[in-house]
C-alpha cells in the first residue's frame, strides 16, 4: 500500500509540473525571479529626495505607527483602511507626480502590497516602494 | 453468478456514503483554491515570501507549482483515481501549512495567508488556523475510511 502511495504521490507531482511550467512561462515578464519588488520599482531615500516636491509619500504602516511619527506630508493608506483612505489619498494626488510607499524596515512587505494595489486596483503609474523604509529615512536624516 | 461474499467484498470497497460527501468537500475547497491562485501566481508568490520561510525565487516557483498540485489532487478525490497519493500530498500540504502559520505567529510576522486570494485576506489567525485543522481533520477522516474500506476488502 505505501508503494502504491508513493507512486500515486508522484504522478500527481509530476502532472502538476506541466500547467507549472506553463503558467510560469506565460508570465515571466510579470514576475522578477530575483527579487520581490523589481529593481525598477525600488528607489532610495536619496533619489526620492532629488524627485522634489515631485513626490507624494505614502505610509503603508499601521495607523498607530504612522501617528507616532512619519516622513513629513507623507499620507497614510494601509491595507487594513484601504477602502477608507484610498479616496483621501486620491484627492490628494495629481498627474505626473511620483508615489513613494514605504513601510518600517528592509523586511516588511506593506509598502509592497499597497504599491501594488495602487497599480493594479487604482491604476496609477510611477508608483515606487522606498527601499529600506522608514528605518532607512531615519538612517538619511 | 454472484455469490453472497462476493457481494460483500463489491459493497465493501464501494464508496460509502459520508466519506463521498467529504470527498467532494474537500476536492471542491483545494480546487477552488488552487484556482484562485492559479489565477494570480504573483500575488501567491508575495503571500508565501510574507512567511519568511523561503527565498524570493522559491517563493516563486511555489507560487507557480503548488495551485496546480491542489487542483489535481482535488480532481483526483473526485474522480478516486490516485486516491492515496491525492489524499496523502493534501495531508502533507496542510500540515505544513498548519506549522508555517504557527511559526509566523510566533516570530510575529503579520501575514495575510493567501489560501483563498483575497477573500482571506482579513482573516484572523484563528480563522486561518481553524480551517486548516478541520481541513486535516476531513482528510485524516478520509484516510482513515479508505484504510477501513481497502482491509474490508481484503478479508
Amino acid at each position: 500500500m505505501t508503494s502504491s502511495l508513493v507512486r500515486q504521490a508522484l504522478i500527481l507531482a509530476a502532472l502538476a509540473l506541466l500547467p507549472g511550467v506553463g503558467e510560469a512561462i506565460y508570465f515571466r515578464h510579470k514576475i522578477s525571479w530575483q527579487s520581490a519588488i523589481p529593481p525598477s520599482e525600488l528607489v532610495t531615500v536619496a533619489q526620492a529626495h532629488a524627485w522634489g516636491e515631485n513626490v507624494i509619500w505614502v505610509d503603508a504602516r499601521p495607523d498607530e505607527e504612522f501617528a507616532r511619527d512619519h516622513v513629513p506630508g507623507a499620507l497614510s493608506l494601509n491595507e487594513d483602511r484601504w477602502n477608507e483612505l484610498l479616496p483621501q489619498f486620491l484627492a490628494a494626488w495629481s498627474p505626473g507626480r511620483k508615489i513613494v510607499v514605504y513601510c518600517s524596515s528592509l523586511s516588511c512587505n506593506a509598502s509592497r502590497e499597497i504599491a501594488r494595489r495602487l497599480r493594479k486596483q487604482a491604476q496609477l503609474p510611477d508608483v515606487f516602494v522606498l527601499e529600506g523604509g522608514w528605518e532607512a529615512w531615519l538612517k538619511s536624516k | 453468478m454472484s455469490g453472497p461474499s462476493t457481494l460483500n467484498v463489491q459493497l465493501s470497497t464501494r464508496p460509502q456514503f459520508p466519506s463521498r460527501i467529504v470527498d467532494v468537500i474537500v476536492a471542491g475547497i483545494f480546487i477552488y483554491s488552487g484556482a484562485i491562485k492559479a489565477l494570480d501566481p504573483v500575488q501567491f508568490a508575495s503571500d508565501i515570501d510574507n512567511y519568511k520561510i523561503v527565498p524570493w525565487p522559491v517563493s516563486v516557483v511555489l507560487a507557480f507549482y503548488l495551485p496546480w498540485l491542489e487542483i489535481f489532487c482535488g480532481i483526483a478525490l473526485i474522480m478516486r483515481r490516485l486516491y492515496l497519493g491525492g489524499l496523502s500530498i493534501l495531508a502533507a500540504l496542510i500540515s505544513v501549512f498548519i506549522i508555517a502559520t504557527v511559526a509566523a505567529k510566533v516570530r510575529g510576522l503579520d501575514i495575510t495567508c493567501g489560501c483563498f486570494g483575497h477573500a482571506s485576506k482579513n482573516w484572523s489567525f484563528s480563522t486561518h488556523l481553524g480551517l486548516d485543522l478541520v481541513l486535516l481533520g476531513l482528510v485524516i477522516f478520509l484516510l482513515r475510511a479508505r484504510g477501513q474500506n481497502s482491509a474490508a476488502s481484503e478479508r
